[in-house]
């Protein structure tokens, strides 16, 4: 045994930088972003369709502490004090160009193969036909449109003459914040710094270019993808916080536009910015906490919604806010009784019900906010609102999936996971599935339609961060996805439902796989009657439309391993040094971030054959 | 107890100025509101549990045996555990535990308060002192550049306050006469466990003072003052406690025999033997078996010869899992790998026996059967051939508060039954050979805590996910518990703790507009605020002037300590004043009652310092006695292992012989001749010692000879349990071995 001296038990920070693999490193204080090119095979994924090549490595600068806080010269690695919450980064991706045919052609191409399966018309969805004053599309990402059999998706409060005013202003200049950012002098914002040319950068941007908005610490970053390369790396512009960290944010589709685009975000101290950012005006929500004081997780624009906007909160609650209403005070309206309606009956109380703390009917609708939900005591991690603007899927960190309608405030199915929380969650293009990664390390396919789990994907190293569909190679029944974890790893997905392998034990039985994953008899019942020939392929607008069946909560058991189908990816690379917080996928790139500022942009493959060199 | 209240009051949030002021650590009806007095009016009456559920001691640290406390408050909060050791044999009454044989009372409830004017101390001195702590001998570690106004926030600081509020129990004595054992480690484990539930106190600091002295003694890898391994302890405990349990066992029955032929004379040889044999499957049900029934699980290892085809299979039985850690991934991931296929090649082929020779082969390990208590050691530690030595890794491994396994066999019963996370232990240092061992533990019904030698300290949820090994400091999660639980079992609790979270928020809500970053401990936020209101006028060039010795009766057992008798509602009425914020004339007040405090506590230790010498001289004759009797009883037992030893090997050839049809028993040797474990991916803790001379000998062909000794019986499917003694022992003695070499 080697005796050495006795080194310190609670090391001081010097060390910390010590030769570990880069693992624990002090945080590097860069003051400006740097854009690399780097090539080679290891920046390279090779799918079927073709190999992608990195085209950017844009690192963003993470901003030096705020000089009110402080450096920390001494970490305690015991320190008791609860850490406000943190996220990696996450982009809004927004390109301002209305769509026009964006629909790729393999997808006309793909033949609607079962009888039962409604042909889709390559119409837009129903909000763009409805309003053509309105230059944007509904998103950078294609729609499939739900059968229009019921007409046009109601839109959430319409029913409420008390929201009526506020919510249907068409055809009016779009409404603007109030407070302009540069010469804000609040406390809430430290800095705000334009890029020197802004306004010529604007000018010069391509309306098909991409801009990405992110969030970086305590600092937030427009950025402008399609400018040409040394401009590209420099923000158009930087806004520092002085103590909130933007967890989240999102771009209203629907009312944006060549001079005009609605940021939404959400910070780690409860405090939502709304903000546009051409005219660099801001508002603020949920000021000094009047709402909620607790750290906003995932923050999304009402599909179709001028105004509106859903905030998931980590004390459970889920707040629909309007961002031209003014805060107030709020009480819970409703009583804390849960609404029994949604207990399927036959089981003993249910202790995870919805309970409406302000529904959207309410009348009182003077001040935000326009309703609220409680759905649990744990924290939402994430939620997705389906494209047909009827349900949102809402994670949480107990490991929970509950799909809710939300036009009805109604909570209809409550899945688990295998083990560990959920961290992510989004809707497949045509609303019929959805996507889970969570701390079981791996990617649940959920079916929204037959409501049971479909498969689980297995292949990450380390939990999954981020989840998204490819819609650009997504058809009927062909689903890219891709998915990213904390191994640092990208994973790409093909998913057909005729090809699951089932697992061997459950091979006999997968048709009535369903009803083993609900054990409520009420829920067997209807889980037979989706089970009807072709009832798996029926699209969400009818299943939505048969009322009764869905203000039923079904809370669906965990399936065995060995009864779930898996999926194995298509490709798996570690593709950077960091865990990986965030993909997306655009029409010519895939976009991937990391915790510790890596965007990156992953260039399609150009051609099917001799796609050439990096 | 009161002491702990405040602080999981304060930590609960509740502790605003108003609030704080009212409730003293004297006055538990203040507390009424808080969720754990709410928890304690709901609890079966009486003012303990009985069974120890709710005691939440700190451990005293003698220098580098933070790796045995963070173990020992593992295993103390693994309810069925801790049950086990209590009830095995018997559970002691209470007055027993109290009380010594001589009638002498052991534990003193009601610690003794020193007269507040003790002549020696001087209100500078106690300054000096208190200044003086965190360079003292036991807490090299503290930051060299420690801040001259003492970090309350430091765990040095808030572990000399533990030891000074006390109540105290040193574990000096042992009750073995009373369990009718021998002292072993099972006896000093269990004498601390009685010790505990036999204590008024929720709250105190042990001293384990005999179990250390016994592991020292019996373990010469323990003996020296150095940082140890906290795995390797765990390991060497558990095989420990087998050992000591069925080596009891069988005396038990034994005894039985000998009274059953009673008049037929001496109890002679054969009938000795007679006597084990077919003792043996008896003793076993019910109660021997425990730690195997809660820790032990069946790992198959497949080897498949890429010659013949032929796959042989071969089950073993773990305590722990190791699992290798790669950069970026999870617990679960580590589990996949550890069952990932594996080629055995070029130097470490595998014999094969339908071939006969060394053949090139598949091999992959999945678990078998699924244990009670998983306990997941995450390989930290590794031997890089560049510096001939251990070196920590410092890779980020996630882990969740519930798992469940992917790598079973088909066949396995349960396969998707689901763990919870209930402890992890932390190493926080640079590298195997230095460092400290911290555990956070979810203790049954008060949320998680973490536990730092003498210091026990409540903890958010979200704490015990901090230590993945990728955040400044060093903090690592070394070993990981996991227990069985079922979904249903997950969401009442879930359920449970979402409503507690919802009070909690609500009395934030109500109390504290900003509740971010107030849940720390409230309590020690107080006596932080106290002292750094004194420390500025701490002279600090005396403070090494000769008064170290102070700081040493610290970290001595005390058996005096006093609860601070001076009014704690000045205590807990200051948390939520804020330093920087507090008026002058406060401060003056604060400065003055903190000196008090601060007399009365140094007087406490010096005093304590005094005694403490009588009281060594009195256990040192005590010591040699009772060294005298462990001698005599120890050469009892190892005669006793001795003979059922002679017997077990017998009946190990006869159990070949008889499977000798089914089964060439020279299977059983075919691993370790071909080496072919040497690249398992595995190690299961109790080959652990093993990694020093498989990693560094890798080149040698045959490195492994001592594996030998453990699978003679490793290779049969159907293991009795009565040979767990055998090997576990066996190995034991292996891994203390290879630790000389």
């Amino acid at each position: 045994m080697f005796v050495l001296p006795p080194p310190p038990r609670y090391p001081i920070s010097q060390t910390t930088s010590s030769p570990n693999g880069g693992t624990v490193q002090n945080p590097v204080v860069e003051m400006s972003n740097i854009l690399t090119h780097p090539s080679g095979p290891e920046y390279q994924l090779s799918v079927g369709e073709g190999t992608y090549f990195l085209q950017d490595n844009l690192h963003l600068a993470t901003p030096p502490p705020h000089p009110q806080d402080g450096p920390i010269i001494n970490p305690n690695p015991l320190a008791t004090t609860p850490a406000p919450p943190k996220a990696g980064i996450k982009l809004s991706i927004c390109i301002t160009s209305p769509r026009k045919s964006l629909l790729p052609l393999y997808r006309q191409a793909a033949p609607s193969t079962g009888s039962n399966l409604g042909t889709y018309s390559i119409k837009e969805h129903e909000k763009e036909s409805r309003s053509s004053h309105d230059t944007s599309s509904d998103g950078a990402t294609p729609h499939f449109p739900s059968s229009s059999t019921s007409g046009r998706t109601p839109i959430f409060g319409e029913d409420n003459s008390a929201l009526t005013p506020l919510a249907g202003k068409e055809g009016v200049k779009r409404k603007k914040p109030k407070t302009n950012l540069v010469k804000s002098n609040s406390q809430f914002i430290s800095r705000v710094i334009p890029h020197d040319q802004l306004s010529k950068r604007l000018q010069d941007h391509n309306a098909e270019g991409i801009f990405v908005f992110a969030n970086i610490d305590r600092a937030y970053q427009w950025l402008d993808l399609s400018s040409p390369a040394p401009a590209r790396a420099q923000p158009l512009m930087k806004i520092l916080f002085a103590k909130a960290h933007m967890l989240c944010h999102d771009i209203n589709p629907f009312t944006k536009g060549p001079a005009h685009i609605d940021v939404i975000m959400g910070a780690s101290t409860g405090d939502i910015v709304w903000f546009e950012a051409y005219s660099q005006k801001y508002v603020r929500i949920n000021k000094n906490n009047i709402i909620s004081s607790s750290a906003i997780s995932e923050i999304r624009w009402l599909p179709g919604s001028e105004n509106l906007f859903l905030a998931s909160h980590m004390d459970g609650t889920l707040i629909v806010y309007d961002k031209e209403r003014d805060d107030a005070a709020f009480v819970p309206e409703t009583n804390p009784t849960p609404t029994t309606a949604h207990i399927p009956n036959g089981t003993d109380s249910d202790p995870h019900p919805l309970h409406i703390n302000k529904s959207v009917n309410s009348k009182n609708q003077k001040s935000n906010p326009v309703a609220s939900w409680k759905i649990s005591n744990h924290r939402i991690l994430a939620f997705a609102f389906s494209p047909d603007s009827r349900h949102l899927a809402v994670v949480s960190e107990d490991g929970s999936l509950r799909i809710i309608n939300y036009l009805k405030e109604q909570l209809t199915d409550l899945y688990t996971s295998y083990y560990g929380a959920f961290t992510c969650v989004t809707f497949s293009p045509d609303g019929k599935y959805v996507l889970t990664g969570g701390q079981d390390d791996l990617v649940s396919i959920w079916s929204i339609v037959e409501r049971r789990i479909v498969a689980r994907c297995p292949g990450h190293h380390s939990w999954v961060t981020a989840v998204a569909f490819d819609p650009w190679r997504c058809d009927n029944r062909n689903y890219r996805f891709g998915s990213v974890g904390e191994d640092r790893r990208l994973l790409l997905w093909d998913f057909n439902v005729g090809m699951l392998r089932r697992p061997k034990a459950a091979s006999i039985r997968n048709r009535d796989r369903a009803s083993i994953s609900s054990y409520a008899p009420v829920s067997r019942n209807r889980t037979e009657s989706t089970q009807v020939p072709g009832g798996r392929l029926r699209s969400t607008s009818s299943l939505s439309n048969e009322g009764a069946d869905d203000d039923e909560l079904i809370e669906h058991e965990v399936e065995s391993r060995t009864m779930t189908a898996t999926l194995p990816p298509v490709m798996s690379k570690v593709i950077d040094e960091h865990p990986l917080s965030w993909v997306g996928f655009e029409e010519e790139c895939v976009v991937t971030a990391c915790g510790e500022g890596h965007v990156r942009v992953w260039r399609r493959p150009v051609d099917v054959v001799g796609a050439g060199e990096g | 107890m009161a002491s702990f209240f405040n602080r999981m009051r304060s930590s609960a949030g509740t502790s605003s100025p108003s609030s704080g002021s009212s409730p003293t650590k004297k006055d538990p009806n203040a507390l009424q509101i808080t969720p754990l007095e709410k928890y304690l009016l709901d609890a079966p009456p009486g003012p303990l549990r009985e069974d120890g559920s709710d005691k939440f001691w700190g451990l005293e640290n003698f220098g580098n045996t933070c790796y045995c406390n963070s173990i020992l408050q593992c295993l103390y909060y693994s309810v069925p555990f801790r049950e086990q050791v209590i009830n095995y044999p018997k559970r002691t009454p209470l007055e027993s535990v109290t009380t010594t044989s001589t009638g002498q009372s052991r534990i003193d409830p009601n610690a003794i308060i020193l007269p507040p004017n003790h002549p020696s101390l001087t209100p500078a001195r106690l300054m000096k002192q208190q200044s003086q702590g965190p360079n003292s001998a036991r807490t090299a570690g503290g930051p060299p550049a420690a801040p001259k106004p003492e970090d309350k926030e430091h765990p040095d600081y808030k572990k000399r306050v533990a030891q000074a509020r006390g109540p105290t129990i040193s574990m000096t004595y042992d009750n073995t006469a009373a369990y009718g054992m021998p002292e072993s480690l099972f006896t000093s484990l269990k004498d601390i466990f009685e010790a505990l539930l036999a204590h008024k106190s929720n709250v105190g600091v042990v001293s384990p003072n005999k179990f250390l002295e016994v592991l020292k003694r019996e373990n010469e890898m323990f003996r020296s003052a150095m940082h140890q391994d906290a795995h390797e302890f765990l390991n060497l405990l558990l095989n420990e406690v087998v050992a000591n349990v069925e080596v009891h066992s069988k005396k038990l029955v034994v005894e039985e025999e000998e009274k059953q032929k009673g008049m037929n004379g001496s109890a002679d040889k054969t009938g000795f033997e007679q006597a084990l044999a077919s003792a043996m499957p008896k003793a076993v049900p019910g109660n021997t078996g425990w730690v195997h029934e809660l820790f032990e699980g069946t790992l198959t290892s497949e080897t498949k010869c890429l010659t013949c085809e032929n796959v042989s299979q071969r089950d073993e039985a773990f305590l722990d899992l190791s699992v290798d850690l790669d950069e970026h991934s999870s617990v679960t991931a580590c589990l996949r790998k550890f069952s990932e296929e594996e080629m055995l090649c070029e130097r470490n082929k595998f014999h094969c026996d339908r071939c006969g020779g060394l053949q090139e082969a598949e091999k992959r390990m999945k678990i078998k059967r699924l244990p009670k208590i998983l306990a997941l050691h995450l390989k930290r530690f590794k031997y890089t051939e560049d510096l001939q030595r251990l070196q920590k890794l410092f890779h980020r491994v996630v882990y969740p508060y519930h798992l469940r396994l992917f790598n079973t066999t088909d066949d396995a019963e349960d396969p998707d039954r689901m763990y919870e996370l209930y402890a992890v232990v932390v190493h926080i240092g640079g590298g195997p050979y230095h460092g400290h061992y911290i555990s956070i533990v979810k203790t049954q019904n008060r949320g998680w805590l973490l536990f730092d030698d003498e210091m026990v300290e409540p903890v958010d949820k979200s704490y015990v996910q901090n230590f993945f090994g990728d955040r400044p400091g060093l903090a690592c999660a070394y070993v990981l518990f996991y227990q069985e639980t079922t979904l249903e079992v997950v969401k009442r609790e879930q359920d449970a703790e979402s409503l507690a979270a919802a009070a909690k928020a609500a009395g934030e809500a109500s109390k504290e507009p900003v509740g971010l970053g107030l849940k720390t401990n409230g309590f020690m936020n107080g006596i932080q605020h106290v002292k750094s209101a004194v420390s500025p006028t701490t002279p600090t060039t005396e403070e090494t002037n000769g008064y170290a010795s102070l700081d040493k009766a610290l970290s001595e057992p005390s058996p005096i300590a006093e609860p601070i008798p001076q009014s704690p509602n000045e205590v807990t009425a200051l948390p939520q004043i804020p330093t920087s914020g507090m008026p002058n004339e406060e401060v003056k007040s604060k400065k003055e009652r903190a000196k008090e405090e601060k007399e009365r506590k140094a007087i406490a230790r010096l005093s304590a310092r005094q005694e403490e010498k009588a009281e060594k001289e009195r256990r040192k004759n005590l010591e040699i006695k009772r060294k005298e009797m462990v001698k005599k009883v120890d050469e009892d037992t190892k005669a006793a292992i001795e003979a059922s030893k002679a017997s077990k090997v017998e009946e190990d050839h006869k159990v070949a012989f008889e499977n000798g049809t089914k089964e060439d028993p020279k299977e059983g040797h075919v691993e370790p001749l071909g080496g072919l474990s040497r690249f398992k991916p595995t190690s299961k803790s109790f080959r652990k010692p093993r990694i020093f001379s498989r990693e560094a000998g890798k080149e040698e062909p045959v490195a492994d000879a001592d594996e030998d000794v453990a699978s003679p019986t490793g290779h049969e499917t159907a293991e009795k349990p009565e040979k767990y003694k055998h090997r576990f022992s066996s190995l034991r003695k292996k891994g203390s071995n290879m630790k000389l070499l």
